[in-house]
């Protein structure tokens, strides 16, 4: 049991440490890079849980993160930041140290929030106040950066974030549920994908501060 | 067994693309699926409600079903001859016809998915699934304002439907010590059973965050800014869908988890919590209807109103009151839908969106014109209307419930509303000849049918509400506040 809380703690704190990382990174292939090692760590985790809880469908649920997350998304992903010439940079509004100061601030912020909405949580404090912390900063990613690659990457670590809220707290939803969940994270992003495809297609950069026409 | 029809004719009608007879399959699909509604809408109505393992139908469901049916009839109606006209016109190919299509049943059937399953985790789910079947329709023309809505569209959804499913995760927490985590847990009828005994604290913040994700689906201030670009991008057939059907099942969904929640939760918090978002829309609505130039956009923002309109009359939650909002659901689906249908042709003909460059329709079309004159009307509240109606109940609850001040500042900003809006009308329908010549080619066929029996069910229903929809109505009240 010990050695368990010790492992979940460590892949907390890389967690966390990935999240901090994705506010600081602007080559693409980096961030897809580091949310595949996020999510691997998520779906590690659910199946940390799994074996504590002896449920098999949390074994079931952790395999789907693996495959899904860790192997179709970024390989999407990777595949479009490919094909195209150059390597975009991203220009975020918020310059990189004011981003990782506003993360930080998140986190204290989140640990604040769990102490005094959920005190009886069932997992551990830290293990919440992470979890929450990383949808405000998948949440940051999203209104701060303009590439539409980078704003992928910040709901794929909000997505994380919630479902890690909800591994902490209960221990996880029902599988059908969690299928559910998956299969919408995956069209999402195949959506999306399509999307970017299309926008680079047209011609128009994938800067998203530039699709400025639709006003008032 | 009649639940799985809608479904599978959404499913079938999905894979009948192969052929350019698609219009017979798509308009024998759509009959088949309204009627096969209908025939499930009566069974309620004589039988009750009828539960299934992973499904469930009441009577407030069969308001919503009622909308959808209605909508997918006219909208694949409309889409027959409009989407043929964009063909005739080049703007789009026969692949992206045959891509319209496969969308526009995945696109019902998900909504339908959202109004009959019962589980809440899994009618989030559906939702989220109609954000992306709905968002390449919003991208259809692949042109850059239609990329720019559709991006918008998505992640602001995406992201306020994430926020919902945090709300539905903090839901599940609060009832895991009394339903346990089987497959009976988050399941609505189990939770209205046990409701007094969750965790209020929880519930609350689950609540919250509930209604402010599926709110930004249903076009809520302050989370409404994808609204008007999604609605005004997407092919005029797919808006109305977008505004009629789409946003009430946003609405729905929010109702049923309310249904739960209100049991343990503080009446007053809840009231005001909807009361304030309600007026909300409604007061930001305004000042953004009073300055448009783009008519879809226009229609957007109107939805916004309505919508908060809505939202007002369930927060008042008297009986009068909920009877009005969910009377409004209906009507509000009609009436918009169609001005999304008579707006699609208007701009296919005078090739602009741009109000100021519209002009004179009551002598380019006159039939067209003066529809969109009545639609107009109706839209804004006018008797003796469908809209009047249901705008006038929820009004009179919330006079009557001793509101004084909330309804007489709605009334204010609804006469702005119905100003803005009408001035913009007027321009459009009358003043003048329009700069260059419009050629007016025929409006199809199945389109004006469409329109034109939209427009009958308004007119009818502003002074006629036949009893069996009364008695469902009030059924479908006495669900919402708990019975």
């Amino acid at each position: 049991m010990r050695r368990r809380e010790g492992a979940m703690n460590i892949l907390i704190i890389i967690l966390l440490f990935t999240s901090l990382l994705l506010t600081r990174v602007s080559r693409l292939k980096t961030a897809v890079s580091i949310i595949l090692v996020q999510s691997f760590m998520v779906a590690l985790a659910c199946g940390i849980e799994g074996m504590e809880a002896g449920e098999v469908h949390m074994y079931i649920a952790a395999i789907l993160t693996a495959v899904i997350k860790v192997g179709l998304i970024p390989y999407a992903l990777l595949n479009i930041t490919e094909k195209w010439q150059q390597e975009r940079e991203g220009h975020p509004i918020l310059n990189v140290n004011f981003s990782s100061i506003a993360a930080c601030i998140t986190i204290v912020l989140a640990y604040s929030l769990i102490d005094q909405a959920l005190p009886g949580a069932a997992g551990s404090r830290d293990a919440l106040a992470t979890a929450v912390a990383m949808t405000l900063i998948g949440l940051l990613l999203i209104m701060t950066r303009r590439q539409a690659i980078m704003q992928i990457v910040g709901l794929i670590t909000m997505e994380n974030g919630i479902y890690l809220v909800g591994l902490s707290a209960t221990k996880g939803l029902p599988l059908i549920i969690e299928m559910g969940i998956f299969f919408d994270v995956l069209v999402a992003v195949v959506v999306l994908v399509i999307l970017t495809h299309r926008l680079k297609l047209s011609g128009m950069s994938t800067d998203i501060s530039r699709l400025k026409k639709l006003k008032g | 067994m009649a639940l799985f029809c809608p479904m599978v004719t959404g499913l079938i009608s999905m894979f009948q693309i192969k052929i350019v007879s698609i219009k017979i399959v798509n308009l024998t699909g759509s009959i088949l699926t309204s009627s096969v509604l209908a025939v499930i809408i009566y069974h309620i109505e004589t039988q009750g409600a009828f539960r299934s393992e992973l499904l469930y139908v009441d009577y407030l469901s069969a308001v919503l079903l009622i909308v959808v049916a209605v909508l997918t009839l006219t909208s694949m109606l409309f889409s027959l001859s409009y989407m043929e006209k964009e063909l005739v016109d080049g703007h789009i190919t026969f692949n992206m016809l045959r891509r319209y299509y496969g969308l526009l049943n995945l696109f019902i059937f998900t909504m339908l998915s959202v109004l009959i399953v019962e589980n809440l985790g899994l009618m989030w789910v559906a939702v989220e699934a109609t954000t992306l079947a709905s968002a390449l329709l919003v991208a259809f023309y692949f042109n850059h304002s239609a990329l720019e809505a559709a991006w918008k569209y998505v992640m602001v959804c995406t992201v306020g439907i994430c926020l919902a499913l945090l709300g539905t995760i903090l839901l599940y927490y609060a009832q895991v010590s009394v339903i346990g985590t089987g497959a009976q847990a988050l399941s609505w009828l189990e939770l209205k059973s046990i409701g007094s005994q969750l965790d209020p604290a929880i519930t609350k913040l689950a609540f919250i965050f509930i209604l402010i994700g599926y709110g930004t689906k249903a076009g809520l201030a302050p989370m409404h800014t994808w609204l008007p670009d999604a609605h005004s991008q997407a092919p005029s057939p797919v808006s109305g869908l977008l505004s009629g059907a789409l946003l009430s099942c946003a609405i729905y969904a929010i109702i049923r988890n309310l249904i739960v929640v209100q049991i343990v939760l503080n009446r007053e918090f809840l009231q005001y919590l909807l009361i304030a978002f309600g007026v909300f829309s409604i007061a930001i609505a305004l000042p953004f209807i009073l300055v448009q130039h783009d008519v879809k956009r226009l229609l957007a923002y109107s939805s916004v109103e309505h919508m908060g309109i809505i939202v007002l009359g369930i927060g008042i939650s008297t009986p009068l009151a909920i009877y009005g909002a969910l009377l409004h659901i209906i009507n509000h689906a009609i009436a918009k839908s169609t001005l999304f249908y008579i707006a699609g042709v208007i701009t296919q003909e005078y090739k602009t969106k741009n109000i100021m460059r519209i002009r004179g329709l009551i002598s380019t079309m006159p039939l067209l014109g003066t529809m969109f004159m009545i639609t107009i009307l109706v839209i804004t509240g006018t008797p003796p209307f469908s809209i009047f109606v249901s705008k006038f109940i929820i009004i009179w609850a919330s006079f009557s419930d001793g509101r004084f001040i909330l309804g007489a500042s709605v009334l204010f900003l609804l006469a702005g509303i119905f100003a803005g809006m009408m001035y913009y009308c007027m321009a459009m329908v009358f003043s003048g000849k329009p700069k260059h010549s419009i050629l007016t080619g025929n409006i199809g066929k199945p389109a004006l049918m469409s329109m034109i029996f939209s427009v009958c069910l308004m007119v009818v229903a502003g002074v006629y509400v036949p009893a069996w929809l009364d008695t469902l109505l009030q059924r479908a009240v006495s669900v919402v506040m708990g019975g």
